[in-house]
């Protein structure tokens, strides 16, 4: 049976793990930690009918991200990435997985959702959007708390519509 | 804005998260924005002294920063010749008054201020039904000398300090559509001969006199009051948030009113200082573009903004924040192909196969926001838009949808 892959990216602590959490029903594997950050790639399983299972998989800090060319070549639906607006130079963070993950994206699609936004609301999802303008087509933003179900949902249900807008439930 | 009619800058202290929403409200609203909370460079430091660990807090502040002006809010009379006291519970005079007093000994009140309200605002830009009404310009009254050194409404860039509550309200199916959104009587929106029809003009609804009130808003930089005859609405700029005391319930049915018939006078004036309420009712801040955003779709009943030409394409400049926003039958599938490139509305119907009137208040909705809008450049015209090919795990994502929620988008 094929192995249906969702990745879920971003910079530390822009709460891949917990995103994954909300919405699948079995859990990631307890990954081994290194200054309480992921450092290997693991994944939680979603059951669908018909006895089929997508994984989502947590890619690893950017420093450990070498090896996932090859992970991602096979599978892969689409792309999550969870960008923290606490951080530094949040639009950096975005351009920098946007071009680390560029050709995968090019053969399927990414979906951004952007986290922490209640501890700072600044830059806005118009900037985020600003900053996509050369972007085509333009993927969605969102306002995403990684513990909310329904955020998540939102986010990856966003993601395969734009994969296919005809798609039906 | 001269220094004296500038907001002080205010931290606080041995409060917690809730507490200092309040007192940032508060500062705004009843104290007539005379201080805004700050995390970094107050001018002032307010401590709550009611609390464990208060006092050595403020004792240890004391000698770290020992001529910097400090106002202890306690229910107990406090004597410290080093402090101002506020006594609990708290009065606008006597907060205003420590504020005051403060300010002069920072060496701001050099000079006596003399204080007037604003002046009112004039109508809306281009939207003659508002009146000013507020051209009273509130006189000194020696008998109130607290009230002639208050402030205008100011916010700077940190406003309340608040969060206000931002879920996605509801996500709509089919079935419930018509029931929430509502819809016209004696039109059938989604019959092809009836779209030249199927129309509103949001100037005339509550929609656009929210649209036109924020502008004059944030123009101004300043907190305003939307007065409609019905519930006033505050609107906070900086923080792009409204404020109004009333439930869902009854702001559908103001927003689905065409106002212009009614003959209701609209205005906006400076809040009333009575709106002390606002310290009662945090649950009532709305987003600006969540409210706007709910106010188009019940304006819209299903119908399409009139300055839409039916017959050319729409284009939809980037994903509306959804997570944040009412979720009206197939929003995502219509974004989803409009962001691909523009289309007319019953094209898009027709692709996804769905009723016109799911695409019309989405459109409607999305133009409030500013995010869709009507084609104009040549080549949108030019071209057939694309045919959408079904991708090939079509299946398979079928299947996550459904297992990902119970709700249509």
């Amino acid at each position: 049976m094929s192995q249906y892959k969702i990745f879920f990216t971003g910079p530390v602590g822009a709460g891949k793990t917990t995103a994954i959490h909300s919405i699948c029903d079995v859990p990631p594997k307890i990954p081994h930690r290194k200054s309480s950050t992921t450092v290997a790639m693991d994944y939680g399983i979603m059951n669908l009918t018909g006895g089929e299972k997508l994984h989502l998989y947590r890619t690893p800090g950017p420093e450990h991200s070498d090896f996932m060319s090859d992970l991602l070549t096979t599978g892969g639906i689409g792309l999550i990435l969870l960008i923290d607006n606490t951080g530094t130079d949040p639009f950096q963070d975005m351009k920098f997985f946007l071009n680390s993950f560029d050709k995968f994206i090019a053969n399927t699609s990414v979906a951004i959702g952007v986290t922490r936004m209640d501890q700072s609301k600044k830059p806005t999802i118009h900037d985020y959007n600003m900053q996509l303008h050369e972007f085509y087509p333009k993927p969605p933003v969102f306002t995403v708390d990684p513990k909310v179900k329904n955020d998540v949902s939102l986010l990856v249900q966003a993601l395969l519509y734009s994969l296919d807008p005809g798609l039906e439930d | 804005m001269d220094e004296n009619n500038s907001p002080l800058k205010v931290a606080l202290h041995g409060m917690d998260e809730r507490s200092c929403k309040v007192m940032g409200i508060y500062l705004q609203g009843p104290c007539k924005g005379i201080a805004v909370v700050v995390n970094d460079d107050a001018d002032i430091d307010i401590f709550n002294v009611d609390t464990v660990n208060a006092g050595k807090l403020l004792d240890e502040h004391l000698a770290k920063q020992p001529h910097k002006p400090i106002i202890v809010l306690s229910f107990q009379d406090r004597k410290h010749e080093k402090v101002l006291h506020v006594r609990k519970p708290i009065t606008i005079n006597d907060m205003v008054a420590s504020l005051e007093k403060a300010r002069s000994l920072l060496g701001k009140s050099q000079k006596t201020p003399i204080h007037t309200f604003p002046s009112p605002d004039k109508s809306i830009s281009d939207n003659k039904q508002l009146s000013d009404s507020d051209k009273k310009t509130e006189t000194t009254d020696p008998s109130r000398p607290i009230k002639q050194t208050l402030k205008p409404f100011v916010t700077d860039a940190g406003e309340q300090k608040k969060t206000s509550r931002h879920r996605p309200q509801i996500e709509l199916i089919d079935k419930s559509f018509d029931a929430f959104i509502g819809n016209v009587p004696g039109i059938d929106v989604n019959d092809p001969k009836q779209f030249s029809i199927a129309t509103y003009n949001p100037k005339d609804y509550f929609q656009s006199h929210v649209e036109s009130a924020y502008k004059v808003c944030q123009a101004k930089g300043k907190i305003r009051q939307l007065n409609s005859g019905w519930s006033p609405l505050l609107i906070f700029p900086h923080s792009r948030e409204v404020w109004l005391d009333a439930d869902d319930n009854k702001l559908r049915a103001f927003a689905g009113l065409a106002l212009n018939s009614l003959d209701i006078k609209i205005s906006i004036s400076p809040p009333d200082p009575g709106s002390s309420s606002l310290t009662r009712g945090l649950e009532k801040f709305h987003d600006m573009d969540a409210f706007l955003w709910k106010l188009a779709c019940w304006a819209s009943k299903g119908r399409y903004p009139d300055f839409l030409d039916i017959k050319r394409p729409v284009y939809l400049k980037s994903w509306p924040n959804f997570t944040r926003l009412l979720i009206t039958p197939h929003a995502l599938r219509i974004s989803a192909l409009l962001i691909q490139g523009p289309r007319t509305l019953p094209n898009v119907a027709e692709v996804l196969n769905i009723k016109p009137q799911y695409v019309f208040v989405f459109i409607s909705a999305a133009c409030a926001l500013n995010l869709a809008g009507q084609a104009r450049r040549e080549v949108d015209e030019l071209f057939q838009p694309p045919e959408i090919q079904p991708n090939k795990s079509q299946g398979l994502m079928s299947r996550i949808i459904s297992q990902l929620g119970t709700t249509k988008a």
